[in-house]
Formats: C-alpha cells, structure tokens, sequence
C-alpha cells in the first residue's frame, strides 16, 4: 500500500531551485529515509508535505487521494503528522498541559495506547523546561501521534540528541513502521540510515539523485549525496556525517604552556543550580581542544563567558597572562581572542548588512575619508580581497550577508575572526552546523591552520566523530561540568566520551 | 501588474485620494460644499505669504522631530517621547533666553536658546535611554510615559513665580514667562509678511546633517548595526549602550531643540500649550517616513500645510479644523495598514 506519492515535486525561490521535480513515493509499514547534505532540498520537501508552503509545480497524493494542504492544518487533518527539529513545546507547562493544547477527546486512553504500544510513557506531570532534550523529543513524537496519523514525518530529530536517545527514537520509528505507520526519517546522518531504514531516497541539489535504495551501505550512499567517491572524503567530514569508522588525527606532544586559561569558572542559573560549575580549562599554543557533549550541558554558556557576552557569577579567564573576565569584547578582540558564535544569525554576523560591513563592523574607524566620511570604497575592496582568499562565493562585497548560503555566511564570519593579529586564541562553537560538505572542508581546514599558526584553538561541537578527527583532547560537557580531557587519539575515546555524554562513567 | 499596484507611491497615492474624499465627505455633513472647502484649505495653506510662512514654520517642527526620531530608529529605538522632550527644551531654552541680558546680539542669543534647548531635550531622553541600554527596560513605554512628567515640569515652570512665570502684577497675569529679550528670537526669514523664521533652515539644515552622518559615516553604519543585531554589534565590539544613549540623546535633543524654536517665534512666550502636539504629529511623521530624511521632509511639508489649511477651513468655511485632523489620522492608517500589503507582496 502506498502511504504518500510525491510527483514532480518543484518550489523556487526568485532564480533559486530549492526542488526540482522530486519524485518519493513512501510504501505504509517502511521507515523510509530521505538523505542529503544541508540544503539538498530535504527541508523544503518536508515543509512542502507539511502544508507549511506551497510548492511551485508537481503534485502529491495521501493513501490514494489528491493530497494539496495549503497550510498545515490542512496536513494534519488528512493525517499527517510533523516532528521538527526544533521543539514546539511550551516550556513552561507541564507535560500533560502541552498535551491538552492538542484538545484531542480521550487523552488518557490515547496515551495509555500509545505506551502500550510503542513503549512511549512520558511524564506527564513534569514542566517540559526541566526534562532532558531526549524526553521532551519522546513528548513531541507522542504529540504527533496522538492524532493518530498515517504518516509521520521527522525532520532531522536526531541532531540534539544523545547516543542513547538516539537509539531509543530509531526503536520508536522501527515500532511504528512494523505496526503498519508510514514513517519517512529525513536526515543527513548515514549511520542512522543503515540502522533503521527500509528503503533510502537521496537528495542532491534539489534533484533525486537516487531512489528506492535498499543496499543502505555508507559506500552506496556517500557518492550519491556528495556527488564524489567516498574515498575523496577528508576523516573529518566522515565524522560529521557519522559514520562509525572515523580516523583520528595523530597524537602530538604539546609541550607548550596553556596560554588561555580558565580557572574555576562558575554560572549559576537563574532558578538555582549551575549552567556552568567549577570548570578548569587549559589551551596551549598550537593545540585544538574540542567541547564534546549533548546540547544544553553547558557549551553555549561557556564560549558566552569566553566573548564577554556573559559575566560568570565566579572564576577567570585569563588571556596569556591577562585577565579578561570582565574585559568588553572589544578589549578581548585587542588581546587576540577570536570568537566563532553558536548562532550565527543572532550573533555572529548581521544578516541584513553587507559582506564589507560585516567584515569590518569593528575596525570602521580604519576606513575613513576627510577624518568623519566612511570610505564604503576602500572597505570593499578590502572586503573584495578576503573573498577571494578564503573561496566565498558571495555576488560581491556588497551583497547583503543573508543573500549568501549558510557555509558562506560561516566563512565570512571565520575569515573576520582569523583576521586578528596577532591570533592568540580561537573559540568556536559549532563551526560546522548546518554546512554543506565543500564548505566544511574549507571551514575546518581554516582552523586547524590557525592552529598550526600558533593559536589556542576551542572548538564546540555535537558531532563527536568531528571532534575526534579534528582536536588533540576533547572535553565532555554534562550538567554544566567539564570531564578530564580524553587524548583522542588514545584507544577506546570514542566509546569514552559517549558515555561521558550522556553521564555515565566511563 | 500586481507589483505596479502594491508599488508603495502607488499605495500612498491611493491613500491620499480616499482620506480626501473622506475630507470632502466630512466638509459636506458641516453644510460646505466642495468647493468652498478646498478653496478655504489651500487659501489656508499657500493663499498668502503669511499662510506660506505659518506652513513652512509649522513643518519645520515637525521635520526636526521626524529627524530625530529616524535617527534613534536607526539604533532600533522607537522614540514616542518628542512631546514630553519639546516641552523640556522649551523649558531650558526659555531659562537659557531669559538669563540673557536685554541688550544681547542676535548671534550670541540665538545660539545659546537654541543650544540650551537642545541640551534639555537630550538629558531627557537620555533617562529613557540609559534605562534602556542599562536595565533593557522599554525605551517605548519610558519616553511615552516621559511625556506626562515632561508636561509637568512645563506647567510647573510657568505656574511658579520661582522659577520661569513673568512677575505677577495682578490676578489677571498670564501662567507664562516673560517675553525673550530681542536677540534671543529667532530671526524672521524672506519677506516681512511671511512670519516664517530660522527654523526653516535648522530643519532642511538637520535633515541634511542627518541623512549624511545616517549614510556616509562609520557611526551611522554603527547605528544601522545595532538596530539590526545589538548581540552581533556588541561581539564585534561596539558600544552598544552608547549608541543607543547617544541615539535616543540626538531624537530627545532636536525635539528640544523645536521646543526652544517654537518660544524664539512670536509671541516669544513659553506657555503651557505652546506645543499643540507637534511631538505626536512629528513621531507620525517620522513614522511614515520609515528611514527616508527625503520623505521626512515632503511628509512634515503636508502635514505642516494641512495644519495651516484646517484652520482657515474652519475660520473661513465653517468646517471644524478637527476633519483634517480626522483626515491626517486615516491618511496614517491607510498607510500603516497598506505595508502590511506591500510587505507581503515583496515576499
């Protein structure tokens, strides 16, 4: 029986092709998963079958039946359900409050079905604000299927997630297929793939590049994704997309004194408790030292203490030799502390201004004419000059920043911050989100030069086969503490630093 | 076809056509026919050299509003305090003209009711933009309440002997200051019979300044910056806090400074009503000019001459000044409602 059709699925934006005549066709009783790198169009698919935009050509239909949802109330009263990336939980009810918002008749009988049946039990007297990012994950599944629906999309919904809860939400979507659902698993993570899929679908650039795979082998698929032979694929971007075997770089002696130091350093949440607590921390010259963990321990707090958007409540960070706990950003920018931020569009850069502006917001006062005039001209062609060494395809040096793809946008804000002299020290959170495979190359080959430079490097991130191929110690977050640092060459890491993650002890 | 008509001259014209019908509309329920109305409004408007004078005047109010607040809204401040700024400008710069001797030239008196005007304005729109950059309080709901207490500090200074009111020689005494000695005045500009001053001047002269330092210099892009992302601007370290005091200190400065113009006109007075509005009428302006110093320019003229043209419709035709109020308030929610339209036509 075939659950959702899709036919010569297209949606452009202005000259932009996002799709370009998609063909799926999902079988009820499969886990069906549709693959491709950040901005392959798998986003755009699963908001074109949610109702939540309108695509521009191509049809769909749902069991037999025209399906066109133009908003998606539509999609969810013909049966199909959503489960985003990002939650759409209210944070500060309980469990069962969010659950009632749904106003589905029978509630308690539907929940006591659903755990019969799928082992889904959630806490229903819980604030949601207070559950780990695995559970409130678990209540969002069960949100979309209290409905009862006959298809159950999920867009990425591993990407905050721990091993563990991993595995529990792969266990989730094999239930329901083999209870006769229609599942389709959208992801860019090979290793979930094999695990837990019937059938593949590949998106390349908009296009199938493959459909109805079963040989679900990382050398099947790789090349279809990536448009290459796996064997061109850097270590590191094998770690990124998550495949098992991941080559880590040589063990090297840093011999070397730290030259960022922080010592106890402490955060306390606002309701009580720590979002960061007594962490000690040591960079030498040279060496990378990546920040493992689940999202939410602590990370985002800790590269805020490191760019002075956060005071911590005790501690120091000190700055080979100088004390920067309390200094603002500017005076850290002077001291050589390049900062990389988790969000991008937030803080690292300002979508609606140009690349030249975003380049230079600091150092305008180098850039005048007649002592009070900004010399826009001088700007650009500097701007010009940066473009071309780092390889960023923008339309120009005034081309607004949010005219430029995600790994772009990364690379101007990267280039900014390596433009620092001297570089003393580097910090970046998630480098990598959200890139396509050429710029996280290019990215993450930025910084390990800086570091063969001779820069402090920190590098944030939740892909731990990335930190392992990429840093000489990593870290583990949990709960606001930072664990010993593991070498990552040392045998055994990986399986470490997993258990580390979700805080059992190694 | 469909982006012609969302095109946002095209809306406006549209606008101004159906807030004129309604005006036409409004004058007949008075008992005036059509023509009679629009004769007595642009006889009230461009008839004389005097309407002209008194048209242009009142726009330059309204310009050197509209231009401070472009400029706060630049930094992402919404400034709704220009009345409660005017009225304390005209404050400090009545106290700063009536310190002067009697006998001060025009070129020391000017500039220092004028400087003084400005300096009042600005310290009071400071507090709102200190409270915002150092507690994140509202600057929206701190200046509009600044309004009120603005006011009171007004009425305070005319009421009490102690402080601006002229000597009380009997129970008939005005609450109001004394004259501004001759070379404290705003010198008249063009022809005797047009009462238009200086201040036509200071407004074209700031909106220039504006759009200038706005475009072409390295604090204007820190201010477009931070209006657009104060967290990227902080990490690239500029200083956010003051930028957004200094934004919201240069909006509260030239409404205070349009406060001291408007004692330095005839009757050279500060009296408790010496404002009639303008601090709202200007923020619509600023409003409707979203950014652009061209438009504040062309909107602060219309409305200037609208105001002039409403009073001589009711002195000459009979219809009440209130209906181009009414017509001004439909022209602005026309246009409000219509970018709605053509944001989503631009999408």
């Amino acid at each position: 029986m075939i659950a959702l059709e899709i036919a010569g699925l297209s949606k452009t934006y202005g000259s932009v092709r996002a799709l370009d005549g998609v063909d799926l066709t999902v079988e009820a009783g499969t886990v069906h998963c549709v693959l491709g790198e950040n901005g392959a169009g798998k986003s755009t698919l699963c908001h074109a079958v949610g109702g939540s935009l309108t695509p521009s050509a191509g049809s769909m239909s749902l069991f037999g039946t025209r399906y066109a949802p133009r908003r998606p109330k539509e999609a969810i009263a013909a049966g199909v359900a959503m489960v985003h990336q990002h939650f759409s939980l209210v944070s500060t009810l309980t469990v069962a409050e969010n659950l009632r918002l749904l106003r589905v008749g029978g509630l308690a009988a539907r929940l006591e079905r659903l755990a019969d049946r799928y082992g889904l039990a959630v806490p229903l007297d819980e604030t949601v604000g207070d559950l780990p990012l695995g559970v409130r994950q678990r209540v969002e599944i069960v949100k979309a299927l209290l409905r009862e629906p006959r298809l159950l999309v999920l867009d990425e919904p591993t990407g905050v997630l721990g091993p563990a809860e991993v595995d529990a939400l792969l266990t989730t979507c094999r239930r329901i297929a083999d209870d006769g659902g229609a599942v389709v698993l959208v992801t860019h993570k090979l290793g979930e793939v094999a695990r837990v899929a019937d059938v593949a679908t590949v998106l390349r650039g908009g296009k199938v590049a493959g459909s109805g795979l079963t040989d679900l082998s990382a050398d099947n698929l790789i090349p279809l994704m990536i448009g290459r032979p796996a064997d061109d694929l850097a270590p590191v971007l094998a770690g990124t997309l998550g495949l098992s075997e991941v080559v880590v770089r040589d063990e090297r002696a840093i011999d070397q004194a730290p030259v960022l130091s922080l010592r106890d350093i402490s955060v306390t949440r606002p309701g009580g408790g720590y979002l960061l607590e007594n962490v000690d921390l040591d960079i030498a010259p040279g060496e990378i030292v990546g920040v493992a963990g689940v999202e939410g321990n602590g990370q985002t707090e800790l590269i805020h203490v490191l760019s002075g958007a956060l005071v911590p409540d005790a501690g120091t960070v000190e700055l080979a030799g100088e004390d920067l706990t309390r200094a603002t950003p500017a005076r850290r920018t002077a001291a050589g502390l390049g900062v990389v931020p988790e969000d991008r569009h937030h803080e690292g850069c300002v979508p609606e201004l140009d690349v030249a502006t975003n380049l230079y917001l600091g150092r305008l006062g180098e850039y005048r004419r007649f002592h009070v005039l900004l010399d826009k001209k001088a700007m650009r062609s500097a701007a010009t000059a940066v473009i071309e060494k780092h390889g960023i395809s923008a339309p120009g040096p005034a081309a607004p920043m949010s005219a430029l793809s995600g790994g772009n946008q990364q690379k101007v804000v990267l280039a900014r911050e390596l433009a620092l002299d001297p570089l003393v020290c580097l910090a970046a959170a998630q480098p990598t989100r959200g890139l396509d495979v050429g710029a996280v190359d290019a990215v993450l080959g930025r910084i390990r030069a800086a570091a063969a430079a001779g820069a402090a490097v920190l590098v944030v991130s939740s892909e731990l086969g990335e930190l392992l191929a990429l840093c000489d110690r990593v870290v583990v977050a949990y709960r606001g503490k930072l664990s010993e640092a593991i070498v990552a060459a040392a045998p055994g890491a990986h399986d470490k630093i997993a258990h580390l993650m979700i805080g059992a002890t190694a | 076809m469909i982006a012609a008509v969302r095109h946002p001259v095209f809306v406006g014209a549209v606008a101004a056509i159906v807030a004129a019908c309604a005006g036409l509309l409004l004058a007949a329920g008075a008992g005036t026919s059509p023509a009679v109305a629009v004769d007595a409004l642009v006889e009230g408007m461009t008839g004389t050299p005097y309407a002209i004078g008194s048209s242009l005047n009142t726009a330059a109010v309204l310009a050197l509003i509209a231009a401070g607040f472009t400029v706060a809204y630049r930094a992402g401040l919404v400034n709704v305090g220009g009345e409660g700024q005017l009225c304390v400008g005209g404050v400090t710069g009545a106290a700063a003209g009536l310190a002067l001797p009697q006998g001060v030239p025009g070129w020391i008196g000017v500039p220092v009711v004028l400087i003084a005007g400005f300096a009042g304005g600005a310290a009071w729109a400071s507090i709102a933009g200190l409270l915002k950059a150092k507690r994140g309080t509202s600057e929206v709901i701190t200046t509009l309440l600044l309004n009120f207490v603005g006011a009171g500090v007004l009425a305070l200074a005319v009421h009490e002997e102690a402080l601006l009111r002229q000597p009380v020689t009997s129970a008939e005494t005005l609450p109001q200051s004394a004259p501004l000695p001759p070379g404290a005045r705003l010198p008249l500009i063009g022809s005797i019979e047009s009462p238009a001053t200086l201040i036509v001047v200071l407004a074209v002269a700031a909106a220039l300044i504006v759009a200038l330092v706005l475009r072409h210099t390295p604090t204007g892009l820190r201010l477009t910056a931070v209006g657009h992302s104060p967290a990227a601007s902080a990490r690239l370290g500029l200083g956010v806090a003051r930028l957004e005091v200094g934004g919201l200190a240069v909006a509260g400065g030239l409404a205070g400074a349009a406060g001291a113009c408007l004692v330095a006109t005839a009757p050279y007075v500060l009296a408790e009503h010496f404002s009639s509005g303008y601090g709202f009428t200007g923020l619509v302006v600023g409003l409707l000019a979203r950014g652009s110093l061209t438009a504040v320019l062309a909107i602060a003229l219309l409305f200037g001459l609208l105001t002039n043209g409403g009073i001589n419709l009711q002195l000459a035709a009979g219809v009440p000044a209130a209906s181009v109020q009414v017509v001004q308030s439909l022209l602005v929610l026309l246009i409000a409602a219509s970018m709605i339209w053509t944001r989503k036509g631009a999408r």
